[in-house]
């Protein structure tokens, strides 16, 4: 299940998922070009940092043309904004709204450059220990689904071979009799599947299922590092959010583009959000060169 | 009713209102972004409570994992054809042959998982929502129908072609309705009638498609799978309401 196990990913659970969740708050709710950016930004480098150009060159492109279509999209429809470009078809095009649209873009796109990586690092044993405790049957039931779909891809395989033998091939005429055979296949796997499911229930209650006491399994241990993680991040986080609520971060744009003067404070704010964004590979790249110190050379 | 099953319902229904009070009293730019997020968020919540509250059998949870679990193997097995897939009529057929709270977290969990193989996003709620809704209404509708009958009934006294009718608007109108919802909240910064109707056009094709594969698949599954869940059910005894 471990797809990258990084610096950053090996804090508690509840740090990550709260990491995650804090961020893309943030990036969402207040729409400041130079939050975003750096938003953007450290998105960016974490997932390269956790992907390499190997994931990433599958996503770049696709991303990139939802940002374009976002970027678009905005000016065609909305049409406020004091400062009009040009008329297209009759309807005012403005600088405010164009702006923006290209902001929202950066916004979709942190948005989902963060998901690429909370998609490598927030892997579902981490899901489970943050709410084993909170909603343990539904957690349960999740880790069994999570167990049955591989197991029930590779029956599947072997349903579909034995089907071909019998001339019911999946992949062969047209697409009715391939949605037929396709949906044989389930529903053969469908009995194969209840008739486990029934073994493996009366297993369960052998063992002891729904006696009181029982606990949640859970592989990850609090210490001391996910505290001060857990503080650092938090505080840095709490800052950027008091400080956008209170005015220091102001951007709006309609009906004209006003950002908050550039005072020393404002740029406090920023920093301290651009170390929050950047955390993760931070902690990643100081973790390699601990190592490589500690590697002997001879 | 279990207590925590009781403040899950009261948090939803006195927190929807209220997101909405705020959402219409306090607007500020996007408001209706994130009203309409936490109204997603609180919706889920007393459907997941009542399965936890339920304290469910060892088989109740065994038959509804692996309900999802055939519901998300068949859209990553149908990958190759966009749109085209059996997830949406095999969750409607765990409730009904499950019943509707079966069916809603048959539902809302294979949107989950299915996720972990075609990635999370801001989407995930709304189509956890969409799922557990088709599953929650299949029950409603139908659940009862196949217990007293055993299975969808043969011949004229079948019901399957309800079940395939509301399956194929269901899914062209709840599943395509909500999950567009949740693009609309991705593209559309402004909210502009004319943005969110060009989304939902733009969305047609691909859910008619959608809505189409879940006709065929209810047409070939719907009996096969529901005698199946019925036959279990009568034989060990579960699922009975208590």
């Amino acid at each position: 299940m471990v797809r990258n196990s990084d610096a950053f990913g090996s804090l508690h659970p509840v740090v990550v998922f709260g990491y995650f969740v804090l961020v893309v708050g943030v990036s969402v709710v207040f729409l400041h070009p130079l939050i975003l950016t750096v938003s953007f930004v450290g998105a960016l480098a974490y997932a390269f940092y956790l992907v390499r150009w190997a994931g990433l060159r599958k996503l770049l492109p696709g991303l990139m043309l939802l940002m374009v279509i976002a970027a678009l999209f905005n000016p065609v429809f909305n049409h406020r904004g004091v400062t009009t470009l040009f008329y297209w078809e009759d309807n005012p095009i403005t600088l405010e709204a164009v702006v923006y649209g290209w902001v929202a873009a950066l916004m979709v796109g942190s948005v989902l450059l963060w998901f690429v990586s909370y998609n490598q690092v927030m892997t579902s044993d981490k899901f489970l220990c943050v709410f084993g405790h909170v909603v343990p049957a539904l957690s349960l039931t999740f880790a069994m689904v999570l167990r049955f779909v591989p197991r029930y891809l590779a029956q599947a395989k072997r349903i579909a071979a034995a089907q071909r033998g019998i001339g019911r091939d999946v992949a062969s005429g047209n697409w009715y009799a391939r949605a037929r055979h396709g949906a044989a296949v389930l529903s053969i796997m469908l009995t194969w599947a209840l008739e486990n499911a029934v073994d493996t229930s009366d297993s369960m209650l052998a063992r002891g299922y729904g006696l009181p006491g029982r606990s949640a399994y859970n592989d990850f241990r609090w210490r001391e590092r996910d505290l001060m993680g857990a503080l650092a991040l938090g505080g840095g986080l709490l800052v950027v959010i008091v400080a956008s609520v209170a005015g220091v971060l102001r951007a709006e744009y309609f009906p004209a583009i006003e950002l908050n003067p550039a005072v020393p404070l404002a740029w406090l704010v920023i920093g301290v959000w651009a170390l929050v964004c950047f955390a993760p590979l931070l902690l990643g790249l100081k973790e390699e060169v601990t190592w490589r110190s500690f590697r002997s050379n001879s | 009713m279990n207590p925590w099953v009781r403040l899950a319902w009261v948090l939803s229904l006195t927190g929807i209102p209220l997101v909405l009070l705020l959402g219409v009293l306090f607007p500020f730019e996007r408001s209706y972004y994130f009203v309409a997020f936490a109204v997603i968020l609180l919706a889920i919540v007393p459907f997941f409570a009542a399965f936890e509250g339920r304290k469910p059998a060892a088989r109740e949870v065994v038959i509804i994992a692996v309900m999802t679990a055939i519901a998300v193997t068949g859209r990553a097995a149908f990958f190759m054809v966009p749109q085209f897939k059996p997830g949406v009529a095999v969750v409607i057929l765990a409730g009904v042959g499950l019943g509707r709270e079966s069916g809603f977290v048959v539902g809302a969990l294979t949107g989950f998982v299915s996720n972990f193989i075609f990635g999370h996003g801001p989407w995930t709620p709304w189509q956890m929502f969409a799922y557990g809704l088709i599953g929650f209404l299949a029950g409603v509708f139908f659940s009862r129908g196949a217990a007293e009958r055993n299975g969808l009934g043969r011949g004229s006294r079948s019901y399957k072609p309800w079940i395939i009718g509301y399956g194929t608007v269901a899914t062209f109108v709840i599943y395509g309705l909500l999950v567009d919802t949740a693009s609309v909240m991705m593209w559309a910064s402004e909210f502009t009638w004319p943005a969110i109707f060009a989304i939902y056009l733009s969305g047609v094709p691909f859910n008619a498609l959608h809505a189409f594969a879940s006709a065929v698949f209810l047409t070939l599954l719907s009996t096969l799978i529901v005698e199946k869940l019925t036959r279990l059910k009568t034989r060990y005894g579960m699922f009975q309401p208590r």
